[in-house]
């Protein structure tokens, strides 16, 4: 089948080349941008396992048509130049993106495309406010809802072998043709669950919302597990081997950020304000998480006695997560900034989000960055561990001992045994680890 | 920078000065009867010839009992008081308060800086403050768990407190640009009733006191100072040494003093001797005001005090707000025997505005020595009092309209809100109220002036239903309630004090008469404590110290 997909967000990467891959022709349309840029390049700037060699042997094997130099998508109305929409048209647009989408789909409308997917993150309501826009213009191409649910990180795989699937949608044709279009990817069991559009778009947000909650909520357990000298990775283990529980989103450490997960958190939040029921939770969870990104300077700070003017301090991972080079809402930002303004001379480590990193500092301070991560933590009077890549799992600590000027190792992640590290001569402080 | 001195400047009492002022009682034995219905029926003209517009306030004193004639024959007073020399003085740093031999430069306060500007220790006082002000904005002040700060407390009293309390309320919806501000809070009283209640709702872990004396002395601001400190070292008890590095910030003119204390170096703001308490709102005493507005909002408030500076120098006297007004209180007070003063804003943000006016008239103008260490033979400062104009409404406006007494009033109001900031900005019956303000203002100062001549004729109305009319009034109407024209506004009002304490012949940069009372504080608490020396006492003060040392058993 032809599928048109606008949008430059992860989703709309991974659909795209997924689609192409089961031998869909896609047409790929992207705003100008980094994204757009990164592919005219040849490049991929999503770093997810995978994904970039999808999406060049597509692009070579021709059913993948990235479109970034279309004149059309520069008009007012963010409209391709041709007038025929394919029968389906994919939008996973950036989630401030309403108004364009708006307009996609008055065009997909009148081309008579056979199916609107909306896949972008967008207030509850907006898939039925599209389907009763196109409905008032007399045009009868149904529009369904199938919410982003990759986990970044393992975008790829969470597309291609997904554990669930959501679809809102209440247009019995239009589930038939979704149905087809995720065939490849739905076989072992059928994970796809059907439901009303707003329906799947609520779900999608209350999911990233309990999620940051079970994270806040054992940030808070640590911050206890501290004044009550107990090792908050024993309790995780316990309490995640209650089944009522189970093991996932268990981890205490420096706060969680990403581009999708605490975006999620703040539109659910403002759904809740914007229909002035008290979102009184959701508000806690965010600031808790906003705390737990400086929970490392706070430990820094502590140590230090407010005495941390003209020190030196090493960064290892400022990525979000490991796997990616994104660094939108991390903890590393919080940190630097923070270390910043109390002129700490900062040093950063980390194997892919360093051009992410260095972009974002420009205009706002200095930092050092380093390819080797002992030289990041040379005379350094403090090694903080942000990003749990696997390479930083197990140091050679004589080496590690020998560059740092004050041996004190600040684990976000607690990722370390600190009876172990503290044996080798450090002064060790994890999360919620007495 | 001192050229000017007392010896240069005219005798206070001297043949001119008897003859403008023998002009100015000939003049009131008709301008005394005169009432204002009559004087607005003679003359169409009069709120032309009788307002003036400065620095974005429009000052209207055609509702008081004067005429062109009056203000000229005023202005030859305070010519022959030699007004010209004393502003040349002021402005030239000569020592203007001579009986404790400083100069008074406020006005330096608020000049734009120079080239120079590194050198300048005002500019680099400002750009300290600044510092500390971004610091505090961008959640990067961190108390001594590495905590952002949420709330600063301001302790101070006297100038330290009202000058930074009103100004810090009145421009409360100008949020900084960037950065969150704190939640501030303003403790004065020494009785700890202020305190108290705060302290059991902060968090000692996000809290920064901020210390404010000139003298660094003063037994209220030091006693609430230990309190505050007492606390935050009893939240952390081993963090002892970062507890004043990281909670405490100190504004004095006397840094040995704070160091003394144990505010941290690097955590301490100065002023100078030549900035009087109750005129260092400007210094970085205005901490406060800067957390609520950020630091362009202050030196907005800076640049429209400045404009009013200018205007004070250069205007011909005709033209010269502070001068006129300055002008009209007199003759309000010495010629009309007018002895009370109302300050009356129609405008809730200005509620602290009357008592930081009380301050600022009655603590420099509350004086009886002349420059010859002569008591004077005339009254000096009415009694001021004042209330948010529409409250006011429902409390002493009676006696306003209907008791035996004159009261010269004083309206001040925007006349436009401004934008609005926060979830209700959008609030369209808001805009109404403002309006309904507005007319309540004009009313009232309607009514006051013409009395039944404000209202239809009807001879058979009660005479207890009647208004006199008659109470004369000034109305000051800022374009919009920024922090511009609020900076212009309050260095109008410092001008004008110093322009009648000339025609008064008395020093308004000093406060003697506030110095004793503390002192003899020192030696009753011990009368209170075991009855020692309490037998030198009045019957009354002995009697009264009994009385409680007995129920204190």
């Amino acid at each position: 089948m032809r599928i048109d997909m606008f949008g430059d967000t992860l989703c709309a990467m991974v659909t795209a080349a997924a689609m192409a891959q089961s031998g869909h022709r896609v047409r790929w349309w992207l705003p100008p941008g980094r994204v757009a840029r990164a592919l005219d390049d040849g490049r991929v700037l999503y770093q997810e396992p995978g994904l970039a060699e999808l999406v060049s042997s597509q692009r070579r094997a021709g059913r993948l048509d990235c479109r970034t130099d279309e004149p059309g998508l520069a008009s007012a109305n963010g409209e391709p130049a041709v007038s025929e929409p394919a029968p389906v048209v994919c939008l996973a647009l950036q989630p401030g993106d309403l108004e364009r989408a708006g307009h996609l789909a008055d065009w997909a409308g009148r081309g008579g495309a056979r199916l609107l997917i909306n896949q972008s993150v967008f207030p509850v309501g907006t898939t039925e406010q599209m389907q009763a826009r196109l409905s008032d213009a007399g045009a009868n191409t149904p529009v369904v809802c199938l919410p982003d649910t990759l986990q970044e990180g393992q975008a790829l795989d969470s597309f291609t072998r997904p554990h669930h699937l959501l679809l809102g949608c209440d247009d019995r044709e239009a589930e038939v043709l979704v149905r087809e279009l995720l065939r490849p990817y739905n076989r072992r069991r059928d994970v796809l669950k059907v439901m009303l559009p707003r329906e799947a778009e609520f779900t999608k947000l209350a999911i990233s919302g309990m999620l940051a909650t079970r994270l806040s909520y054992m940030n808070d357990m640590a911050l206890l597990a501290e004044q009550l000298a107990v090792d908050i990775d024993v309790i995780r283990q316990g309490v995640g081997s209650d089944p009522r529980i189970g093991e996932a989103y268990l981890y205490a450490g420096c706060g969680f950020g990403g581009p999708g997960f605490s975006r999620d958190v703040m539109s659910l939040t403002d759904t809740l304000r914007s229909r002035r029921i008290g979102a009184e939770l959701l508000e806690q969870v965010l600031q808790i998480n906003e705390r737990q990104k400086e929970v490392l300077f706070r430990k820094f700070w502590r140590h230090y006695e407010g005495d941390v003017e003209q020190r030196r301090v090493t960064l290892w991972g400022a990525a979000f997560k490991p796997g990616s080079d994104r660094i939108d809402n991390g903890p590393a930002l919080r940190l630097i900034e923070a270390l910043w303004a109390q002129d700490v001379d900062v040093h950063v480590h980390d194997p892919l989000a360093l051009p992410e990193l260095s972009a974002w500092a420009r205009g706002k301070g200095t930092l050092t960055l380093h390819d080797d991560p002992y030289e990041a933590a040379r005379d350094s009077d403090a090694l903080m561990l942000v990003t749990e890549w696997k390479a930083y799992w197990g140091p050679d600590w004589d080496d590690l001992k020998s560059a740092m000027r004050t041996p004190l190792i600040l684990d976000g992640r607690n990722i370390y045994d600190p009876a172990y590290v503290k044996r080798q001569g450090f002064t060790y402080h994890g999360i919620g680890r007495g | 920078m001192t050229t000017s001195t007392l010896q240069n400047l005219p005798p206070h009492d001297d043949e001119a000065t008897r003859a403008a002022d023998q002009a100015l009682r000939d003049h009131v034995g008709q301008a005394g009867e005169w009432h204002l219905a009559d004087l607005f029926a003679d003359d169409p003209n009069r709120f032309d010839t009788l307002s003036l517009h400065a620095g974005g306030v429009l000052a209207d004193f055609s509702k008081q009992r004067l005429t062109a004639e009056t203000l000229e024959k005023l202005r030859a007073l305070a010519g022959a008081r030699g007004l010209d020399a004393w502003i040349r003085c002021l402005f030239e740093g000569g020592e203007v308060n001579w009986t404790e031999g400083r100069a008074a430069m406020h006005w330096r306060l608020r000049q734009p800086a120079r080239d120079d500007g590194e050198q300048d220790p005002v500019q680099a006082q400002l750009l300290r403050m600044e510092r500390i002000v971004k610091r505090i904005l961008s959640g990067q002040w961190r108390g001594c768990e590495g905590d952002a700060i949420t709330d600063v407390v301001n302790v101070g009293v006297g100038g330290s407190d009202l000058g930074p309390l009103m100004a810090s309320v009145a421009l409360h919806e100008n949020q900084p640009p960037e950065g969150r501000r704190p939640r501030v809070h303003f403790v004065s009283s020494m009785d700890g009733s202020q305190i108290a209640p705060l302290l059991d709702e902060l968090n000692p872990a996000t809290t920064l006191i901020v210390v404010s004396s000139k003298s660094f002395t003063t037994v209220d601001t030091l006693s609430n100072a230990a309190t505050a400190r007492y606390w935050l070292e009893k939240a952390f008890p081993d963090r002892n040494g970062a507890v004043l590095r990281c909670h405490f910030v100190g504004i004095s003119a006397k840094p040995e003093r704070m160091s003394e204390w144990g505010i941290h170096g690097d955590n301490q703001l100065l002023f100078w001797d030549w900035v009087g308490g109750r005129y260092s709102l400007w210094s970085a005493i205005g901490l406060p005001i800067a957390l609520t507005i950020g630091m362009d909002g202050f030196r907005e408030l800076l640049a429209g005090a400045n404009e009013m500076d200018r205007h004070f120098q250069d205007a011909p006297w005709e033209r010269n707000m502070p001068v006129l007004l300055g002008l009209v209180d007199v003759w309000n007070l010495n010629f009309l025997n007018i002895t009370a003063r109302a300050v009356l804003p129609y405008d809730g943000r200005l509620k602290h505005w009357p008592s930081y006016v009380e301050q600022l008239e009655m603590e420099s103008n509350g004086k009886s020595v002349d420059r010859d260490g002569q008591l004077v033979d005339y009254h000096t400062c009415p009694v001021i009092w004042g209330e948010v104009g529409p409250n006011a409404q429902h409390a002493f406006y009676q006696l306003l309209h209907q008791g035996t007494r004159p009261v010269a009033c004083e309206f001040i109001a925007a006349a436009r809100h401004g934008r609005r900031q926060g979830s209700s900005a959008e609030l369209q019956p808001l805009e109404e109220q403002h309006i309904l303000t507005l007319a309540n203002c004009l009313a009232q100062s309607r009514l006051l002036a013409l009395g039944d001549r404000a209202l239809a004729e009807d001879d058979d109305t009660p005479t207890y239903k009647r208004y006199r009319g008659n109470q004369p009034s000034t109305t000051l109407l800022l374009d919009e309630l920024t922090p511009r024209h609020l900076g212009a506004l309050v260095a109008l009002y410092e001008h004008k004090v110093f322009v009648q304490a000339v025609l008064w012949g008395i020093n308004p940069f000093d406060q003697w008469g506030v110095e004793m009372g503390k002192k003899i504080a020192t030696d009753m608490i011990q009368v209170l404590g075991n009855g020692d020396g309490g037998d030198g006492l009045d019957a009354s003060t002995r009697a009264l110290a009994r009385y409680v040392r007995e129920r204190q058993a």
